[in-house]
């Protein structure tokens, strides 16, 4: 294996870097009121400058590191490399519509449609999925908006 | 005697309902979730996180240290019946209890485990008892700079415990402190990087933040992951031996090395179990009493694991309590309650809230016997949660997260909050940068920005103080050595 981080490794370290020094050189536009007259240590910019000084800087030097790497970094935390990045995506896309639709239609029939519709979508058949969604949805409701009075809203059934 | 009015108090506090039925569900949901493929301690008490903010602080606390505590026992179910450990620090627990219940012996390798964790959970506890009250009178001498040297030292300790990805945790570290200053500055009152939107006034909140990047970004793995083929022939030989209870009381020097490296490696930050269990099993190979070859199902391998691993959970609180800094994602979320509650972990902690501090080391004992006790009703049944479909509960959890990030504020913005950050975990979790920095950042970076301000102010901006003080150089000379280590070891390999 030559050396090198892969295409998304290196974009999401130098897009981490390049947002970090961004932020530290707009900082003075980004505080409200800004004081330029006060003492470094006593600026309100001091501590998150400092902050994304560290990031920056991190984010430049672990690229770095993965340049001259010719093995690849795996998390520690979370083992996802046997995740499916479309079906990731769409399931995230589902719960966008998912918080979109819970004022509209109400938690207990957004949480219903959202499990069997991502259900499906991550390979379930009809009857698991429904297996799962409506006694899950029903428990939820109960549990959030009957017993602990969760305030969603009202949607259009619930 | 003091340490036994401080127990006497801590029982007495959780002799109330809310802190009773929490303590059960805790303790039971830790198990399960210890069971459940995919499904961490660390998703779980991000999600419930929300939900503990309408309890009393002490029921809140007892829940989540339910989830901890009931997760470690239910990981060595997993690694010793079907060869997976739910979690990193039940690895070496894998390698000696898999071979035993392939050879007919399920009953003996778990009795073990249990056992073996049991004593680990309840000294620890004892420990931490008689630890923390030394330690907080310690901390209660530490000024600013003081302080800030031992967050500095914090962070560089968990930096580190990524070895290779130093550069990566320091960075996530790094953002976790500047995500921390979002909102009004409590010193100046200028508003930082809110881009005008009111809703960034009082900050970016830890729960959306925690329930994204813990809950949102496992969920989208199990659900994206195919199901995956176990062998679970073994689950049905679950059950306990009351003879094997009593089996680790014959390897004392094993238990006590389990114990010892348990717990003092339990109080660094983010090293953590893992470390603790992998160093007693390697070193309860050395003088083992049994003949059984290591990895081939030697019962001291099982209790080197299990004993340490069990006792970190008391460590992993010394520095919450005492210092009020977190030594991983779990026991920085567990902190959240008690800065919802208003209440501040250090010193003042131990005069202001004694009923607290007394309460957590009561409920870390109660915990250990009431999970115990659930084991040995339960244990055939909960096996059986191992042949649970994880896609089924990621779609659970993320149902859960909506409500769980939702709930912290009555907020829809908390929910897209909660995505913004799930995605961002999923995407660190792709490419290999560890997340629990970030948190770890945002939890210690309040007190670390205020001990800063104070430090520099008082000295007019000068560094002299964190020189000058001798704890606080100690604790700048550790820093300084933690950093250059690998430079002097690289240098001593390649003369």
């Amino acid at each position: 294996m030559t050396p090198g981080a892969p295409p998304a490794e290196r974009a999401l370290l130098l897009a981490l870097a390049l947002l970090a020094a961004g932020l530290f050189l707009a900082t003075p536009g980004l505080i409200r009121p800004w004081k330029a007259e006060v003492p470094w240590h006593e600026s309100a910019a001091f501590f998150p400058r400092l902050g994304l000084l560290i990031a920056a800087l991190g984010a430049v030097a672990e690229l770095w590191v993965r340049a001259r790497s010719t093995e690849r970094q795996a998390s520690e935390e979370l083992d996802s490399s046997a995740a499916h990045l479309p079906r990731a995506l769409g399931a995230v896309l589902l719960f966008a519509l998912y918080a979109l639709g819970v004022p509209v239609l109400g938690f207990g029939v957004s949480t219903l449609l959202f499990l069997l519709a991502c259900g499906r979508w991550v390979g379930l058949g009809w009857r698991r999925a429904a297996a799962l969604a409506v006694p899950l949805a029903a428990l939820l409701w109960v549990v959030f908006v009957l017993g602990l009075k969760v305030a969603f809203g009202h949607g259009w059934l619930f | 005697m003091d340490l036994l009015s401080t127990f006497a108090n801590g029982f007495a506090a959780l002799a109330t309902w809310p802190v009773a039925l929490s303590l059960l569900a805790g303790a039971a949901l830790g198990l399960m979730v210890g069971v459940l493929p995919g499904v961490g301690p660390g998703v779980t008490i991000a999600v419930l996180l929300p939900f503990t903010y309408g309890m009393p602080p002490l029921a809140g606390l007892a829940l989540l240290l339910g989830v901890y505590c009931g997760a470690f026992y239910g990981g060595a179910v997993t690694s010793i019946l079907i060869r997976t450990p739910g979690e990193a620090s039940s690895i070496m627990t894998m390698f000696d209890g898999w071979p035993m219940a392939q050879k007919g012996q399920a009953h003996r390798a778990l009795s073990l485990a249990f056992m073996s964790a049991f004593i680990g959970g309840i000294v620890s506890a004892l420990v931490l008892a008689l630890a923390a009250k030394p330690l907080s009178l310690l901390a209660a001498r530490f000024g600013a700079p003081e302080s800030v040297m031992a967050i500095v030292l914090a962070a560089l300790c968990v930096g580190r415990a990524y070895q290779r990805q130093f550069a990566a945790a320091m960075m996530m570290m790094g953002l976790g402190f500047f995500l921390g200053t979002v909102g009004i500055d409590p010193n100046s009152n200028e508003q930082r990087y809110t881009f005008g939107w009111a809703g960034l006034l009082s900050g970016i909140p830890l729960v959306p933040v925690a329930v994204g990047l813990f809950g949102m970004a496992q969920a989208l793995v199990m659900v994206s992951s195919p199901p995956v083929a176990v062998d679970k022939t073994l689950v049905a030989a679950a059950g306990l031996s009351a003879r094997a209870f009593l089996e680790p009381f014959r390897y004392p020097r094993t238990l006590l090395k389990g114990l010892t490296l348990g717990t003092s490696i339990g109080v660094l930050p983010a090293v953590g179990a893992a470390l603790s269990t992998s160093l007693a099993y390697f070193w309860a190979q050395r003088g083992a009493q049994d003949p059984t070859p290591f990895g081939q199902g030697n019962p001291e391998g099982i209790v080197a694991a299990e004993s340490a691993n069990n006792s970190n959970s008391g460590g992993a609180m010394i520095t919450v309590l005492t210092l009020g800094i977190p030594g991983d994602a779990i026991t920085a979320i567990i902190m959240g309650v008690f800065i919802v509650h208003g209440i501040v972990p250090g010193p003042a902690l131990f005069t202001e809230r004694p009923e607290i501090v007394g309460g957590v080391f009561a409920a870390l004992i109660v915990l250990n016997v009431l999970i115990l006790l659930m084991l040995v009703l339960s244990v055939k049944g909960l096996a059986r949660l191992a042949y649970v479909d994880a896609r089924l509960l990621g779609l659970g959890i993320l149902a859960l997260s909506l409500v769980g990030a939702f709930s912290a504020a009555n907020s829809m913005g908390y929910v897209w909050i909660a995505l913004a950050f799930g995605i961002f975990g999923f995407a660190c979790a792709r490419v290999g940068i560890p997340t629990i920095p970030l948190i770890l950042g945002m939890v210690m970076g309040d007190t670390l920005e205020a001990s800063l301000r104070q430090a520099l102010g008082r000295s007019d901006g000068s560094f002299l103080p964190f020189i000058e003080r001798p704890m606080a150089a100690t604790m700048l000379a550790a820093a300084v050595l933690m950093l250059l280590w690998p430079l002097f070891r690289r240098k001593k390999a390649n003369p």
